[in-house]
């Protein structure tokens, strides 16, 4: 027998992904972004420094895509 | 209302005879009481969802009340019916030691299943999971179910700590990634889960509507009557496209179910 993952010419090949991969991927997206976009927002409201909501958005869906990197792409 | 109703109160109403077309709205969700309790009314999706339980639990009894070694009939059926659960959807997921949660996931895919394909068969044409109570309350059965089996596997503390800790993230950045990841697991999850039934089921069933609505609308020995006659093609076709997306639904909610059980019974992702 050869060796896990290895395929027909011996050469390895990456397991194929589970089903639940892409709905993990997606409900982190929406995490990220509704976690750091409401918190960015909740700030903006106490100090009327509205580009904070914006700013909560992108760091959010920034960190999910680091997420995304850490957990998926390097395995 | 169901499709029949519609297309009734709909009436007379045509092409050129000035009033508008009967557009299918939210009010086509809402149901008239069949009979009331006190304040709690019994309407036509309860009466579905009751159906579809008295279904399963009735089919399953009756298919293995004499099982014998060699199936015949409806345990042949139901065998194939739990064999095709358990090799698509349990196996891929979390494997043969999995196989103490198959009667779980068949009894919540044929439940699923049958609540969804009532959306096609007439006289109902109604899917009660397009009622948002029904997705949401299945979604919390297979929420505690996961979290409990989490904690029972991993122990409280193990178990949070896994739902909270990424993996393979630096340890510099867990402040900020930690949050996303207990957010992502405890409240996206189930919410999505239930959504995706949900929203499915609501836009099919629409669908449906404003296509068997328009194709009586049109239907009038004008020019009306072409575009009458591409209606009910495409209202063919949409269920056609149901009968799949009925079965993929209950297919997809069972596989997330499996999946978020294999991710409680495991420690490492």
């Amino acid at each position: 027998m050869s060796a896990p993952g290895a395929g027909r010419d011996g050469k390895y090949r990456p397991p194929p992904p589970r089903e639940g991969t892409g709905w993990a991927i997606v409900s982190y997206l929406i995490g990220g972004m509704a976690l750091y976009g409401g918190i960015g927002w909740l700030i903006g409201r106490w100090t009327h420094i509205a580009v904070l909501f914006p700013i909560g958005l992108l760091l959010g869906m920034g960190l999910a895509l680091a997420m995304i990197i850490f957990r998926f792409a390097r395995q | 209302m169901s499709d029949v109703q519609v297309i009734t109160t709909a009436g007379g109403c045509h092409l050129f005879s000035g009033c508008g077309f009967p557009a299918p709205s939210y009010q086509d969700f809402l149901f008239e009481p069949i009979f009331t309790i006190g304040r709690f009314q019994f309407t036509k999706p309860i009466l579905l969802i009751l159906l579809s339980m008295a279904i399963v639990v009735v089919f399953f009894a009756l298919a293995f009340w004499k099982p014998k070694p060699v199936p015949r009939g409806l345990q042949n059926l139901a065998e194939l019916g739990i064999l095709a659960v358990r090799d698509q959807i349990l196996r891929p997921q979390l494997g043969s030691k999995g196989d103490r949660y198959l009667p779980f996931l068949v009894s919540l895919f044929f439940f699923i299943w049958l609540m969804n394909i009532f959306e096609l068969i007439p006289p109902i044409l109604f899917p009660a999971t397009s009622k948002y109570a029904v997705p949401l309350a299945l979604t919390i059965i297979v929420w505690v179910t996961y979290i409990s089996i989490g904690i029972r596997h991993q122990g409280p503390i193990g178990y949070f700590k896994n739902m909270a800790v990424p993996q393979g993230a630096p340890w510099w950045i867990l402040p900020l990634l930690s949050p996303i990841e207990l957010l992502s697991n405890i409240i996206v999850r189930p919410f999505t889960l239930s959504i995706r039934l949900f929203a499915n089921m609501l836009a099919g069933h629409l669908l449906l509507l404003v296509f068997s609505a328009a194709t009586w609308y049109l239907l009038s020995p004008t020019i009306g009557l072409l575009f009458s006659a591409v209606s009910f093609i495409v209202v063919l076709l949409v269920t056609g496209l149901e009968v799949l997306i009925t079965l993929l639904q209950a297919f997809i909610f069972t596989t997330l179910t499996a999946f978020y059980i294999s991710d409680a019974l495991e420690s490492v992702h």
